[in-house]
């Protein structure tokens, strides 16, 4: 062990030990975790153990290690400030060659809980599929290898990042991070029940394919080693140790890179031109007037803010998963498609929080109840302008999945009365229950108004199943009585219809109390 | 100009137990430069913000340029701008996309909202910032933009919170020569400080407030009296000016190192 390494791991250590010191709560939070994370890992040992013989054991092992890779990959960019040696701008002002640097950092990022954990199921992995002195011995070989990727991938990958990850772009990332863990647990869930009924047989292709991707292929090497393949196992690990010396060098390169070019706080956004140019593109689409102006800061809210983002992606994507999912395991129904709409028309609700305490510029604006109608009702289209062809496009997919095309205008029309339920609802409770948005961390309401959230999103959303009754009904009706099939199309016109009324009823309610209410109004939504 | 730009009478407001407004009577004059000044609590932004209408007063009323603030909104929300302390901004527009937000939102016209822009921000040195978000922006640059879209509509009144807290001094300095500008045609501005020296050579009008009440007004020879500076007639009027240190700390200083 050179000087520099040992130095940048006692570094590491001291960093670690100092963290718990400071706080009675972080050194619990550590314990706990570290005790958590063992017995997870001890636990995934165990079971991957159970796998040895079992036929299906590569079929686990190989893609499970993969995976593991990824969430190496990927947790730098979400919890950036995990790790201070991680970021090595730091250590720019010390007169320090690349590669001891390079050496020392590898090294020190193996101190920690995630490599121990990681170290665990790795070998549990491996074990689950060695058999003889052959295999045990490339097990040692391929672990080792495996974890030296894993920590090099996430080195690499936060190293070339470290200027979005140290910058303002990088904290809106992490706000988007528990909703790519949210919607990456759908998606994993669904696969588990796919793979639940269809077997583990089902992954061989991919572990074959895996077999020959780093870190992945030092755990196939095992397998190949354990049946007497050793041309094909020293291949792989080969494989292995090329990928490993590859992410080495990308990160050496950006590391060198990155201490020896201008600091990213010095450098103006290049791309800030164009984003001008773009967006005068868009508002030349839009109506003019204050309509146009609500609509395109609304719209350009929905995809710079990442609180607003993170809903709108939320709604979208839980909107698609539910109905389609469900369909393709053929346990939906073509209904399920208004569950769509159901989960736009949410975003209506609480407009004036999303705003923030910016929202004293409309207030500022706003002098009469007409006012009032045009800034919700800009606000309203903005939406629509999403909402309408989702909506349209995920009844259309749902009802292709199940084959139920004669079902397809009813649910259409049911969906919209929906959407203009929803609207209504939200305008007015936009109005009558604001609640301030706090736009730091992963809350969505400040302290002390969690209740009025409460009351005003699940009220809104009994009152707005309670307006689609009348359509709710006529669709039963239609559905009972013996000639209703004939007549089932007048369900889309009639819902369609009957949504427009309820939204721009919603709105014209909404107005005036906006109007009265907008100092009221200010004060509810500066909280956060 | 014989009418008064803003006309309080009575203003009220109460936290919970605590009076952060206790009747604030006060009569500002049109075209001029005015200061409301007091130490941090005084109630300066409460009373800015019931004066500008973004917060209910629990007694009392307010008149800007003869139009009562919560009876005719429509005549008094098109002749004021304002820069509040503390709220935000639409920060997740551009500092251009800001100001057309803002002035497209009060009505005026594209072409004359992009002209108007462009020229304010030349003037308060935004140009090469103009396409960088709002939320990237130094608080000098916040505080710059937020001028700007207050400006915009070209207002006969102009309100301030605490403009220049936190800015550096070339920021101040191009925020400072627009205001005068802007005064010198005939408008009224009227901004809050702790800052007496900036008060005493910006203002040709103040107004002191500590606790909740108005201590004097005037102009600022009127409210300086037989002071040489602001600073020491405000200390006086705030009942600060009997506190002195020297006695107490006798012994810090340099020389003999005990």
């Amino acid at each position: 062990m050179t000087d520099l390494t040992s130095t940048v791991v006692r570094l590491k250590l001291s960093l670690l030990s100092n963290g718990l010191r400071q706080s009675g709560g972080r050194r619990a939070a550590f314990v706990v975790s570290a005790v958590v994370a063992v017995l997870f890992a001890l636990l995934e040992l165990l079971g991957l153990l159970a796998l040895r013989g079992n036929a299906h054991a590569e079929a686990v092992a190989v893609p499970g290690t993969a995976v593991l890779a990824l969430g190496w990959a990927v947790l730098p960019l979400f919890f950036p400030t995990g790790d201070e040696t991680l970021d090595p701008t730091r250590l720019v002002m010390l007169p320090l060659r690349p590669r001891p640097l390079v050496r020392a950092l590898l090294a020190a990022s193996l101190v920690g809980i995630g490599p121990v954990y990681t170290l665990l199921v790795l070998a549990g992995c491996a074990l689950a599929v060695a058999h003889g002195a052959a295999g045990y011995a490339v097990a040692v070989l391929g672990v080792a290898l495996a974890l030296l990727v894993c920590v090099a991938l996430a080195r690499a990958v936060a190293t070339a990042n470290v200027r979005l990850l140290t910058s303002r772009r990088g904290r809106d990332l992490a706000v988007l991070s528990g909703l790519v863990i949210a919607i990456g647990a759908q998606l994993v869930n669904f696969a588990a029940r796919q793979l639940g009924s269809a077997g583990l047989g089902q992954l061989q292709p991919v572990a074959d394919a895996l077999g020959w991707v780093p870190p992945a292929s030092a755990v196939a090497a095992v397998r190949s080693a354990s049946e007497g393949s050793y041309g094909t196992a020293v291949a792989q690990l080969a494989v292995t140790a090329a990928g490993l010396a590859a992410l080495i060098a990308v990160w050496a390169r950006s590391l060198t890179r990155l201490m020896t070019a201008p600091d990213g706080s010095t450098l103006q956004a290049a791309d800030a031109g164009a984003q001008g140019r773009e967006s005068g593109g868009l508002g030349r689409l839009l109506p003019g007037g204050r309509t146009g102006t609500v609509m395109e800061r609304s719209l350009r809210y929905i995809w710079r803010d990442p609180k607003t983002k993170a809903a709108w992606v939320t709604s979208l994507a839980i909107g698609l998963i539910v109905p389609v999912f469900n369909a393709l395991q053929g346990t939906g129904s073509v209904y399920f498609a208004c569950f769509a709409s159901g989960m736009l028309g949410i975003q209506m609700y609480n407009q004036f929080g999303q705003d923030t305490s910016a929202f004293w510029m409309v207030a500022m604006t706003i002098s009469s109840p007409r006012d009032a109608y045009t800034e919700l009702r800009g606000r309203a289209l903005a939406l629509l302008l999403i909402t309408l062809p989702y909506t349209a496009l995920v009844t259309v997919v749902t009802a292709a999945v199940l084959g139920s095309w004669p079902r397809l205008p009813e649910v259409l029309g049911l969906a919209f009365a929906v959407l203009g339920a929803m609207l209504a609802t939200g305008a007015w409770t936009s109005a009558r229950f604001p609640y301030s948005i706090p736009q730091e961390g992963h809350k969505n309401v400040a302290a002390g108004q969690g209740g009025l959230a409460w009351l005003s999103i699940f009220g809104g959303m009994v009152a707005a199943a309670l307006l689609c009754a009348p359509v709710i009904a006529l669709t039963i009706w239609l559905n009972l009585s013996a000639d209703g099939a004939s007549w089932r199309w007048l369900l889309l016109p009639v819902g369609a219809g009957y949504g427009t009324a309820l939204t721009l009823l919603g709105l014209r309610l909404a107005a005036p109390g906006t109007a009265a209410r907008l100092p009221e109004i200010l004060t509810a939504v500066s909280k956060g | 100009m014989t009418e008064a730009a803003v006309r309080v009478r009575g203003l009220w407001k109460r936290f919970g137990q605590q009076v952060a407004v206790g009747g604030i009577d006060l009569e500002l004059p049109a075209g001029k430069f005015i200061g409301l000044v007091g130490p941090n609590g005084a109630g300066k932004t409460t009373t800015l913000s019931m004066v500008t209408g973004l917060l209910r007063p629990d007694e009392g009323t307010v008149e800007i340029v003869g139009h009562d603030v919560w009876r005719d909104p429509v005549a008094v929300k098109a002749r004021i701008g304002v820069l509040p302390e503390g709220l935000r901004l639409f920060e997740r527009l551009s500092g251009r996309e800001l100001l057309a937000y803002s002035g497209r939102l009060r009505g005026l016209p594209g072409a004359e909202v992009d002209k108007r822009a462009t020229q304010l921000l030349d003037v308060l040195d935004l140009a090469g910032a103009q396409h960088k978000l709002v939320v990237d922006y130094s608080t000098g640059m916040r505080k710059k933009i937020g001028l700007a879209a207050a400006l915009l509509h070209n207002p006969e009144v102009l309100f301030l919170d605490e403009p220049f807290e936190g800015v550096d001094p070339v920021s101040a300095q191009s925020i400072r020569g627009v205001l005068e500008r802007y005064t010198a045609s005939g408008a009224t501005v009227v901004f809050s400080s702790h800052v007496m020296e900036l008060v005493e050579s910006l203002c040709d009008w103040v107004a002191v407030l500590a606790a909740g009440r108005i201590r004097a007004t005037g102009t600022l020879a009127e409210v300086r009296g037989a002071h040489p500076t602001l600073q020491g007639a405000f200390l006086e009027l705030v009942g600060a000016s009997g506190r002195d240190a020297g006695s107490d700390l006798d012994w810090l200083g340099g020389g003999a190192a005990r």
